[in-house]
């Protein structure tokens, strides 16, 4: 086919909207960044330049919010991604309609809104009276899952996981149903063994897929808020409040916009300099 | 170990991870709907000592206060109406990025890329502002329509349309094929998995969304299920056995639903050939 | 090639113009006048808000030309929801905030001082309002809301478990040594399946804040400029807490959720604001009673806040003579409003038969003279953050009370110098 501008055609009705709620939206954020904008001062929204960005660099509380985003990340995706690939091999063996039934039982969960799924493990994790202690109490065990800063984290990746692990887990199940029986055929015929070629062959080819899965979920670990405002709102001690969270009660709370808006960039290019490496890991491994 | 053992042994790990992990705690909540408040607030058995329907009366009995067979209504009607539109939106803007050659795309879409790692959260004020210039503020379309600017379904679709093998869509156009019959034609019959699950995941992120609704909706009987059902919270105590009436009665057409659709799903998955 | 698009657009305006489905209710004429039609968000979720519901309910009975429309989210999201609103032009006619969120949204500029409107024809009798309640609202001599409520809070007790230690429940601990007996006979009863205490930390921030106002403790210096958290009484307050602690009589704080231990009968006493009745109004199976906190230091507090009718700024005169109007209402009929949990403000409510019959509430109501608000500050929220955290660190015996406090100190007094740079004026002490 030609190339023709034409063909933007096609592309215009998506192209308008995201110009006008995400590029629009995000360029404003930008310039709001530049200026020192509080609702609290009667001083007009005045240009600081890169100010705010100095303040941030110098603010301890968002050293501890990225800290915190990144305990979040390192713990919730490589379990996210190991477990959900571990699920996707499983179902694929489950034959024919309870392939269906399990599939939807491990994505029910994400069913759930991000509130109700909140008081439901708030209720499961209480020291004291929770469901989780009372069931391990008989064996010796109480933890105080929310209450210590060593196991709030863990607490609110264990939920995450059970919350959304059905997505992922699907995604995988249809790339694993993707690869075409024929390679599998060739590889038994070969004599290779069906460990060497899970990992010889299932793998390899599953890996466009694994690393759409990974850089999501990298991006969607950064951006966690929901299931911690929920569960903990930040807490034992500021120990899980994460970038998002913080950003949400400077603008919301404390009514920085300005402040607020530059630490969104920051923010946003962690994210894009987590994202970038990954996808250049991933080329030199092809390579 | 050989390989029928091996695929009964990873089927049943799963299923034990599954039922253990994710329908236990379904089912203590289904369970718990029916109990007494202080039979929930005091854990004393996964059964209910005294089986009560007084939570789901308390919710359903008062539809002008609690309409929740409303929220339910509008749920349905914004989550259809978001997955329907970001689906057509997306299919079209990637595939004509897959596929036409058009001047400057490798710009436009590393910019739509580029997109994904911006958290939501923070355009909500500027898109707050912009939607009360529109006008559709407290309207459906203030939580329809800029969810079709996300750039998930673009990147999503447009990895997959990489993957279909050219020569069908040359094929089709050397049958004098336009080119949106060609899409209509040869493409979307050829990518139903990849879209119908993009349509969920549409789907349940547009039903599952809190803060969008929260903040664009002002009326009681225009909310969505998770900003209704988030009325039995206060700041300091939860109303468990209504919160967890209420949300059972929610999802339980959602799950359905899904159940159904699964089926089509994997049709879907078959019809086209996929798995050669 | 627009057609699916253009299918899916009409569609969708198909479903919104469907008849009745998602028509709002601006203005509607009744009998050939025009009605005016007010606005009205809060946080009153849960039981509170079907109070609520109630009271709206029967003003709009009563005021055929008005019609208010009532909004409710939980408190947290209230304020984001009623900032951004504001940011757009669009807050509510009438609103609720809290007494110490109100300077936030009066500097602002999204509500309007009522003096005015309270001394009109039409008004409410300012002598009526408990003092202390009343002054809290004002900002540079404004007042800036009609107070609804006082919450202050109180102590719950379990009388059965007062009654199985051998405490008579009708004469609940008054001072620190009654308390801790109370709390070591709880400890001594034989164990059960799990632990039962005299007493649990629920909220740490209004405990935390009752305990070093108890001790003659302050947050800031006369002209609120600077943070004086680190002083000696505040420790003494926060250390007497963590004794209590460290001699295993009270567990380590949870984070969230300690109250349902005593809504499971397990926890003799604890310290929660009044708004926690209506909760228990739920649970059948519990005996509980209310009464004054007992006083730990040389001095009588307890925290408490307030609910107040706010008003947007800049309506036009006859939106905001009905606006006024509903505020009058509620105000007059907050005897009502305290039948779901709360204590009212006005004198001559506090003192009729009716509030007398409210047992929980009127023992609450015993502290209306002592109670405490937190500073006005503009930068309530930060403040907020680092006086819990501080708390919260201190009961854990994570940090010692002086270091914990200190801490605390020096990032207030960084948001006073950061506030003072960018032109925002300090606050008023409560």
């Amino acid at each position: 086919m030609k190339p023709r501008a034409s063909g933007w055609m096609f592309a215009a009705p998506y192209l308008t909207l995201f110009t006008a709620f995400v590029i629009g939206p995000l360029l404003f954020g930008f310039a709001l960044s530049l200026f020192r904008w509080e609702l609290l001062s009667n001083v007009k929204p005045t240009f600081v330049g890169f100010e705010n960005y100095v303040e941030a660099f110098r603010d301890p509380y968002v050293h501890q919010a990225l800290g915190a985003t990144l305990r979040f990340v390192w713990m919730a995706v490589p379990a996210t991604i190991l477990l959900a690939l571990m699920i996707a091999t499983g179902l694929n063996a489950v034959a024919g309609k309870r392939q269906g039934f399990w599939r939807a039982a491990i994505y029910v969960p994400h069913l759930l809104t991000v509130s109700v799924a909140g008081i439901l493990w708030r209720w499961f994790y209480n020291k004291e009276f929770g469901i989780l202690n009372a069931l391990l109490r008989p064996i010796g065990i109480e933890i105080p899952w929310l209450s210590d800063v060593a196991w709030a984290m863990p607490a609110i990746v264990l939920m995450t996981l059970w919350w959304t692990l059905g997505g992922p887990s699907v995604v995988l199940l249809s790339g694993l149903q993707n690869i075409p029986v024929s390679y599998l055929e060739a590889a038994s015929l070969d004599g290779a063994t069906p460990v060497q070629r899970y990992f010889r062959i299932i793998l390899p080819l599953m890996r466009p897929v694994l690393l759409f899965v990974t850089v999501m979920h990298v991006i969607g670990g950064f951006q966690v808020f929901g299931q911690v405002y929920m569960i903990t709102r930040g807490g034992p001690e500021l120990s899980t409040r994460s970038l998002v969270q913080y950003i949400y009660e400077t603008a919301f709370n404390n009514y920085r916009m300005g402040y607020a808006a530059a630490l969104s960039w920051i923010l946003f290019a962690v994210i894009a300099l987590f994202t970038l490496v990954q996808f250049r890991l991933m080329r030199e491994e092809r390579s | 170990m050989n390989k029928k053992s091996l695929r009964l042994f990873s089927a049943e790990v799963a299923k034990g991870v599954g039922s253990l992990f994710f329908v236990i705690p379904c089912l203590l909540r289904v369970l718990a709907a029916f109990k007494p408040d202080s039979e929930i607030v005091k854990f004393q058995g996964i059964l209910p000592k005294q089986w009560t329907i007084a939570n789901f009366q308390e919710v359903l009995g008062n539809p002008e206060e609690i309409p929740l067979l409303r929220w339910l209504l509008n749920s349905v009607i914004i989550s259809i109406s978001t997955a329907t539109l970001v689906l057509t939106v997306s299919s079209l803007a990637a595939w004509s990025m897959a596929r036409l050659r058009l001047p400057g795309k490798p710009v436009v879409y590393g910019v739509v890329l580029a997109t994904l790692m911006v958290p939501g959260q923070i355009l909500l004020v500027p898109i707050y502002l912009l939607l009360n210039t529109l006008g559709w503020l407290d309207t459906p379309l203030a939580l329809i329509v800029p969810a079709a600017g996300g750039a998930f379904g673009v990147f999503m679709l447009h990895q997959f349309f990489l993957g279909i093998p050219k020569d069908l869509e040359e094929a089709a156009a050397l049958d004098g094929c336009s080119r949106l019959s060609t899409f209509m034609n040869v493409i979307v019959p050829l990518s139903r998995a990849p879209m119908a699950t993009l349509f969920i995941f549409t789907f349940v992120g547009s039903w599952n969304d809190f803060l969008g609704p929260l903040v664009f909706l002002d009326s009681l009987e225009r909310y969505t299920l998770p900003v209704g059902i988030a009325l039995f919270q206060t700041s300091y105590f939860t109303e468990y056995g209504l919160t967890l009436a209420a949300s059972l009665l929610c999802t339980l057409p959602t799950f359905i639903a899904f159940m159904i659709f699964q089926r089509q799903i994997i049709s879907g998955m078959a019809a086209s050939g996929m798995k050669e | 090639m627009m057609t699916p698009r253009r299918a899916v657009l009409t569609a969708l305006g198909g479903l919104i113009a469907a008849p009745g489905l998602l028509s709002g209710c601006s203005s509607n004429v009744i009998g050939g006048r025009k009605q005016t039609t007010i606005r009205f968000w809060n946080g009153f979720t849960g039981p509170d808000g079907r109070t609520m519901l109630g009271l709206v309910r029967k003003f709009n009975e009563e005021n055929p030309d008005v019609h208010v429309v009532m909004q409710r989210m939980d408190w947290g999201t209230f304020y984001n929801k009623l900032f951004v609103a504001g940011l757009g032009g669009r807050a509510p006619e009438c609103f609720v905030l809290h007494t110490r969120a109100m300077l936030r949204f009066a500097l602002a500029g999204f509500a309007t001082p009522l003096d005015t409107f309270v001394a009109s024809e039409n008004g409410l009798p300012e002598a009526d309002f408990e003092p202390g309640v009343w002054d809290a609202t004002t900002y540079k001599s404004e007042h800036f809301g009609i107070p609804l409520d006082v919450h202050a809070m109180g102590m719950y007790t379990n009388r059965a478990l007062l009654k199985e230690v051998d405490w008579n429940p009708d004469t609940p601990p008054v001072n620190t040594a009654e308390f801790i007996d109370v709390c070591k006979r709880v400890r001594k009863l034989p164990k059960q399946e799990s632990e039962r205490y005299g007493f649990v930390f629920t909220n740490l921030e209004t405990n935390g804040y009752t305990l070093i106002r108890q001790f003659a403790g302050n947050v800031f210096s006369p002209d609120m400029q600077t943070c004086i958290l680190n002083s000696p009484e505040n420790q003494n307050g926060l250390m007497f807490g963590r004794s209590l602690i460290d001699d295993a009589l009270v567990p380590s704080p949870e984070n969230f959720d300690a109250w349902i231990g005593f809504r499971q009968g397990r926890v003799a006493m604890a310290f929660e604001g009044i708004y926690m009745l209506a909760d228990l109004q739920r649970q059948k199976d519990l005996d509980y009673g209310g009464a004054p906190v007992p006083q730990f230091g040389n001095t009588k507090a307890v925290w408490a806040d307030s609910h107040n009718l706010c008003m947007r700024r800049g309506l036009d005169a006859p939106t905001a003579a009905a606006t006024w109007r509903f505020m009058r209402f509620l105000s007059n009929n907050s005897l009502d409003w305290a039948l779901g949990g709360q204590i009212p403000t006005r004198v001559s409510q506090l003192e009729s038969p009716e509030f007398a019959k409210m047992e929980v509430q009127a023992q609450f109501a015993k502290q209306v003279k002592i109670v405490k608000y937190h500073p006005k500050v503009p930068f309530i929220f930060e403040y907020l953050t680092e006086f819990t955290l501080a708390v919260e660190k201190i009961l854990r015996g994570r940090e010692k009370a002086p270091t914990a406090l200190k801490t605390a100190e020096d990032n207030i007094n960084r948001i006073i110098e950061r506030q003072r740079k960018q032109g925002v004026s300090g606050g008023d002490q409560a």
